[in-house]
């Protein structure tokens, strides 16, 4: 396939670019944004001192990307208050998976969710390497080295718990509970705008590849691992759909949520509306001058 | 080495595990790092959920970072504690979690709201930083060496800490009343985190006569108040009238004590005030959950060990 041309600044893109851009922007960035969220939960409720920096770490680089990416939304004059603090919770794009609750010491639900989703991520990530856009193309390469880090923490812990009885049927609990909302990270937010994505070239393979891709590396690993997926049946090629698996009511993506997500949303914008702030404060350099 | 040896050779960094250190020395030297250790976990315990309640996206990644630093300090500690030889971390970390292991007062007191947030940040680490800047001077060279990372760490918090009371005392005025009256709230106790004035801390004596120690609580205290005094004036917080503070000809403060509560302060010191209770079996709590991952843990590595034992033997 020829190399697409890239797309202009910012400023000077159309409104169907600009809408395109906009879509995939906000699925990376509230993931990230809630994803970390999430996770910061662990903080001094690790099982060790040493997980606990561990899941400080994951939590830390997802938020890190989080703010990449709403840097990019900056572009188009959005303010960060404007996209987190003030916007409405029924206008968020994460996917529904990112937003469950943690049941207290549920250690297995961590450790599978971060499996799941970096898995995703990292699918996603080299679907943007050669993204049209360049803004996007520039952020790529920081970003998935941290990756790296999160997959081989998730499957270390995986590995190990589910070499035990009360690990696996626990990891088991949390894939239940978990996989119809793992399949949402491969949700449109719009089905006309997701494929404006894939003809602009802003990403190179379109939410469907991506699903099958990532249903063959996990599948086979979580059945190695002695775990059952339900009625996954891996596709012979990438056309073949596992339409058997049925999505959850909400799916994020089309801003439809789970309660838990009004929860967390009402608790983190918390203190920005109890102290009447209008701003967020900026402490750190620019993405673009680090 | 006998004690007298010990004390005549304490200097910065002169004992190390090479060394054969009286049982006296190793156990005042294991009092103080874990209590050192403890308090940074519990530190981290009370300002976890503020990683949440930040306000903007730098300031929850410096909040959930700071967190993340207490939980290194807590690990670094424990092991410079273990390296005399007298405890476990394991056995340190139930103590805490049963309520023998001891802390800082200031950690044993609930925080609701983000404008507390640089009571600890600010003062309560700023405190800190002095008593640890000495400590980089203890004898016990393990505990010196993690004063090095600590100190380096605690100087990017008490900037942080600062920069929110910066912001929150130059924001609305509801904001600025609302951080006056947490610094009322606190004021008295992070006054009271030097602990009493020298001649009535049991411990002080031998722990200053073999280097453990390198300055007093009232040197600590002084030289906090000459430094935060006129810090928390320049951003417009007013010193509450009580406890009267007298300031010399040469320039040094004095707390008047009694308008202090020394009851409640060894209330706390015993673990027995309401918050230390609440603090304490909160922690517990999120501990005895993820008690069965490290169940499962200690089977597999058994597991494990097993196995290269069977392939050793074949």
């Amino acid at each position: 396939m020829a190399a697409k041309e890239s797309l202009p600044a910012p400023g000077e893109l159309s409104d169907d670019q600009r809408e395109a851009v906009e879509h995939l922007l906000y699925r990376l960035a509230d993931d990230e944004f809630v994803a970390a969220e999430r996770y910061t939960e662990w903080q001094v409720r690790s099982p060790t001192l040493e997980s606990d920096l561990a899941l400080a770490n994951i939590a830390q680089d997802e938020l890190g990307h989080a703010r990449l990416w709403y840097d990019l939304l900056e572009d188009f004059e959005y303010t960060e208050s404007e996209l987190v603090w003030e916007r409405d919770a029924d206008e968020w794009r994460h996917s529904t998976l990112v937003e469950q609750p943690f049941e207290t010491g549920d250690w297995a639900d961590v450790i599978l969710r971060t499996y799941l989703y970096d898995q995703a991520e990292y699918i996603r990530l080299e679907a943007l390497e050669d993204s049209t856009y360049p803004r996007i193309r520039d952020r790529i390469t920081k970003i998935i080295q941290e990756e790296d880090y999160h997959r081989e923490h998730a499957e270390n812990w995986m590995a190990r718990l589910a070499e035990e009885k009360d690990g696996l049927e626990r990891l088991q609990g949390a894939l239940d509970d978990l996989f119809p909302y793992a399949l949402t990270l491969f949700a449109p937010t719009d089905e006309t705008v997701e494929d404006r994505i894939d003809d602009l070239g802003l990403r190179s393979k379109s939410l469907d590849v991506m699903r099958e891709e990532w249903l063959d590396v996990v599948v086979p690993y979580l059945e190695d691992l002695g775990l059952d997926v339900g009625d996954a049946e891996l596709p012979e090629q990438y056309d073949v759909h596992h339409s058997e698996f049925e999505l959850p009511a909400d799916v994020g993506r089309d801003r439809s949520h789970t309660d838990a997500w009004f929860d967390l949303q009402e608790e983190f914008t918390n203190t920005y509306r109890e102290l009447d702030r209008h701003e967020a404060n900026r402490i750190m350099k620019d993405p673009d001058e680090a | 080495m006998d004690i007298e040896e010990v004390k005549r050779r304490a200097g910065p960094r002169e004992f190390s595990p090479k060394d054969d250190m009286p049982e006296e020395y190793r156990k005042a030297a294991t009092r103080m790092i874990q209590f050192h250790a403890n308090s940074e976990i519990m530190g981290a315990y009370l300002e976890r959920p503020f990683i949440r309640e930040a306000p903007s996206l730098d300031r929850k990644l410096a909040c959930s970072a700071k967190v993340q630093d207490e939980i290194g300090h807590g690990q670094l500690l424990y092991r410079a504690a273990e390296s005399l030889g007298m405890k476990s971390r394991d056995q340190m970390l139930d103590e805490l979690a049963e309520g023998k292991g001891k802390f800082l007062n200031c950690f044993h007191y609930p925080m609701s709201d983000w404008v507390e947030t640089p009571m600890i940040a600010f003062f309560v680490d700023g405190a800190a930083m002095r008593r640890q800047a000495t400590l980089k001077r203890t004898s016990w060279e393990p505990y010196a060496h993690a004063m090095d990372k600590v100190c380096f760490e605690e100087g990017f918090h008490v900037k942080h800490g600062e920069a929110i009371l910066h912001e929150l005392m130059t924001g609305s005025k509801a904001e600025q009343e609302a951080t006056q009256e947490a610094f009322e709230e606190w004021w008295p106790r992070i006054i009271q985190f030097f602990g009493p004035t020298n001649d009535k801390s049991t411990h002080h004596g031998f722990a200053s006569e073999v280097g453990l120690k390198q300055m007093g609580n009232d040197e600590l205290r002084n030289a906090f108040l000459n430094a935060y005094i006129p810090k928390a004036e320049k951003y417009g917080l007013e010193i509450p009238d009580e406890p009267r503070i007298r300031k010399n000809d040469d320039g040094t403060y004095e707390v008047v004590e009694e308008d202090l509560d020394w009851d409640e302060f060894f209330t706390i010191a015993k673990n027995d005030y309401e918050g230390s209770i609440q603090q304490i079996d909160g922690r517990k709590a999120a501990q005895d959950a993820v008690e069965w991952v490290r169940e499962v843990m200690d089977e597999h590595e058994q597991r494990a060990m097993g196995a290269s034992k069977q392939q050793a033997a074949d």
